[in-house]
């Protein structure tokens, strides 16, 4: 039986690049395009662009593995040919001067084709002939790291997105202790319609997007963005963004504190943890009994702790249903809790709420055992 | 003189706290990289697993140590994943020496359950080798580290009358060993005490972090269950064994309860 592989060349430089690209590429399917069918020397690389994905085929031909590979870009990327054209010195990129034995070149000739990339949906875009477009090109390129792209579908009307890094502060560095692997990024997407003549162009459609990591710190998604005036443009609609954008972070930043005194504030009474999350402190989870009952106590801390109060859940040790899955309770909400009580007081005063209510558990675990 | 359990740890009720201080008893949870886990559970399968504990099944016989310690896995691979759906499991069983009986990580309580299904008694069993167990934990536990998750072995060990040979690993500390021994009452016969400690050196030599081990000679399921769920403790969390503190007694700390109670189990505030 032929098990399908990877020309071992083919594959050295696959793994560099996956492994060691600064965005996070993936590979969406192998085949081969030999005669051994069993020899996958061609996939597509999915690749992160304007906070969507652009996608790839990625061509080598593993009868010849000392050649360098061809790359085919999507179809709507007819006239993006990056080493074509200019003059001898130009030739000098990755293709050119291939060497099938360095494990690095495919991420090198990745990087190179995106950054090209890039500058070809500038060009594009630069000559669009919409002046408010013109403007907002012209004014918000000063900030670094934007990425653009034109759809062009031609039934409908065209629309130009930008991706807009937003607050150059180090998010990794907020959180200590946080194994955040990638690098925490916030992006502003815009989208301006084009095309249609306008007296006053009509605002944007504006979206925050977040790298997925920072949900433990941030939600984006309780955000409210400020609103676009009138002949605004992103040059003057991003300072205030940034502003509140950053108190609120450093707002979620002291939160992690305070969910942090309220997990320790509840050590006296049930206890050392089980676990507790120590990096955003969202969750801790504890052992308990009640005679010979022994059951667990989970803690969930929401980004709005305390205005919301703590999720609490029970699961018994000793009863199963009939999956084999020990008991647990629903969320129980119905504790005594304010926002502005002490953390030794919430404390308590879940300690004694629960001293009752494990009690009703416990009886809730022995009739469902019962039926 | 006839020893009626094994030495064991069982804390008092409200035992301290594992630093000494007052107010909160010590415990901070101070802001650091706190890692998932990669647990290797190694289940016995030996003829001694066939015994039967003092509860019975829903059919009405007793269960065997091998069924509640099917159930006991179950029970903490449930509360694991509901406390950090992350942690990841793998299981191996130990006849004479180890074999593996699912060898990929998962966090999906299908595996384990598909995994302990693969379970069958090896009534041949003499001696335990736990050397193979070790090459494996200490093999598995680098590429663990090097995905920053830390490994932990998890053994069920039911032998009364047979101490576990081993050799350590020429790398010692990549992993935390904990132990559940299941084993018969001390008798002229068989020497569960000697089997202990043979265990308690196994983990004291080899843990990365503080290990724990507990024993029961008592067949009662809900001890095994309560044991299983101290073990549940995150290795970079822990306490040392002689400290531990739970699970605590949630009794309400109302005038009438601490006259009727006196001195036991009333926890303070303070």
């Amino acid at each position: 039986m032929a098990i399908d592989t990877v020309p071992p060349l083919v594959a050295a430089q696959l793994n560099y690049l996956i492994s060691h690209c600064p965005f996070s590429v993936k590979v969406e399917q192998m085949w081969s395009g030999c005669k051994n069918p069993s020899l996958l020397d061609r996939f597509t690389l999915v690749i992160p662009y304007c906070l969507d994905y652009i996608k790839w085929d990625v061509i080598y031909n593993a009868m010849y593995p000392l050649a360098a590979p061809d790359v085919i870009f999507g179809p709507e990327d007819e006239s993006f040919q990056p080493f074509y054209g200019g003059n001898e010195k130009s030739r000098k990129n990755s293709l050119a001067d291939w060497n099938s034995k360095d494990p690095a070149r495919l991420l090198s000739l990745i990087i190179e084709l995106r950054d090209a990339y890039i500058a070809y949906q500038r060009r594009r875009i630069e000559e669009v002939d919409d002046d408010r477009l013109k403007f907002e090109i012209s004014t918000m390129l000063s900030r670094e790291g934007i990425e653009m792209y034109m759809t062009s579908c031609t039934d409908k009307p065209e629309e130009v997105k930008f991706a807009v890094p937003l607050l150059d502060m180090g998010l990794n560095k907020l959180v200590a202790g946080s194994t955040w692997r990638h690098p925490q990024k916030i992006y502003l997407q815009v989208v301006f319609p084009v095309g249609k003549k306008h007296s006053t162009p009509p605002p944007p459609r504006l979206k925050l997007i977040s790298s997925a990591e920072l949900k433990a710190l941030f939600s984006i998604e309780d955000f409210r963005l400020p609103p676009w005036l009138d002949g605004m443009c992103t040059a003057e609609y991003l300072p205030t963004l940034e502003e509140m954008l950053e108190s609120q972070i450093k707002d979620a930043v002291s939160s992690v504190e305070m969910r942090r005194k309220f997990i320790t504030a509840l050590v006296p009474l049930f206890g050392r943890p089980i676990e507790a999350d120590p990096v955003f402190c969202r969750r801790a989870t504890f052992l308990a009994s009640s005679g010979v009952f022994t059951f667990l106590v989970h803690f969930s801390l929401s980004l709005q702790f305390p205005k919301q109060q703590a999720g609490l859940t029970l699961q018994s040790s000793q009863h199963f249903n009939s999956n084999g899955m020990p008991v647990k309770s629903p969320n129980l909400s119905e504790y005594p809790w304010s926002p502005r009580w002490e953390p030794s007081e919430m404390a308590d005063r879940i300690f004694d709420f629960l001293a009752d209510e494990c009690l009703n558990f416990k009886k809730y675990c022995n009739q469902l055992n019962q039926q | 003189m006839e020893v009626t359990e094994v030495q064991s740890f069982n804390p008092p009720l409200g035992g301290p706290s594992a630093l000494p201080g007052g107010g909160g008893g010590g415990f901070s949870l101070p802001a650091s990289r706190f890692s998932s886990e990669d647990i290797l559970f190694c289940i016995d399968v030996g003829p001694e697993t066939m015994v039967e504990m003092k509860v019975n099944g829903p059919n009405g016989r007793p269960y065997t140590r091998l069924e509640s310690i099917k159930q006991a896995i179950l029970l903490f691979v449930h509360a694991k994943l509901t406390i950090n759906p992350d942690h990841r499991f793998a299981f191996t069983a130990l006849s004479k020496s180890t074999y593996w009986l699912r060898k990929e990580f998962s966090s999906e309580v299908d595996s384990a359950i598909a995994a302990l299904r693969g379970l069958s008694v090896d009534s041949s069993s003499s001696h335990a080798d736990l050397t193979q167990l070790f090459k494996v934990a200490t093999h598995e536990a680098k590429k663990s580290r090097g995905q920053n998750r830390i490994f932990r072995v998890i053994l069920l060990y039911c032998r009364s009358s047979m101490p576990p040979q081993y050799q350590f690993p020429s790398t010692l500390k990549l992993f935390t060993l904990d132990v559940m021994y299941l084993h018969d009452k001390p008798g002229p016969d068989n020497c569960p005490q000697m089997v202990y400690d043979t265990l308690v050196e196994a983990l004291e030599r080899v843990s990365e972090f503080e290990g724990y081990i507990f024993e029961s000679g008592q067949g009662l399921t809900r001890a095994l269950f309560r044991h299983m769920c101290v073990l549940l403790s995150h290795p970079q969390q822990r306490c040392m064994q002689d400290e531990m503190d739970v699970p605590k007694s949630l009794i309400k700390k109302s005038p009438a309860a601490e006259t009727a109670q006196g001195d036991d189990s009333v926890v303070s505030s303070q």
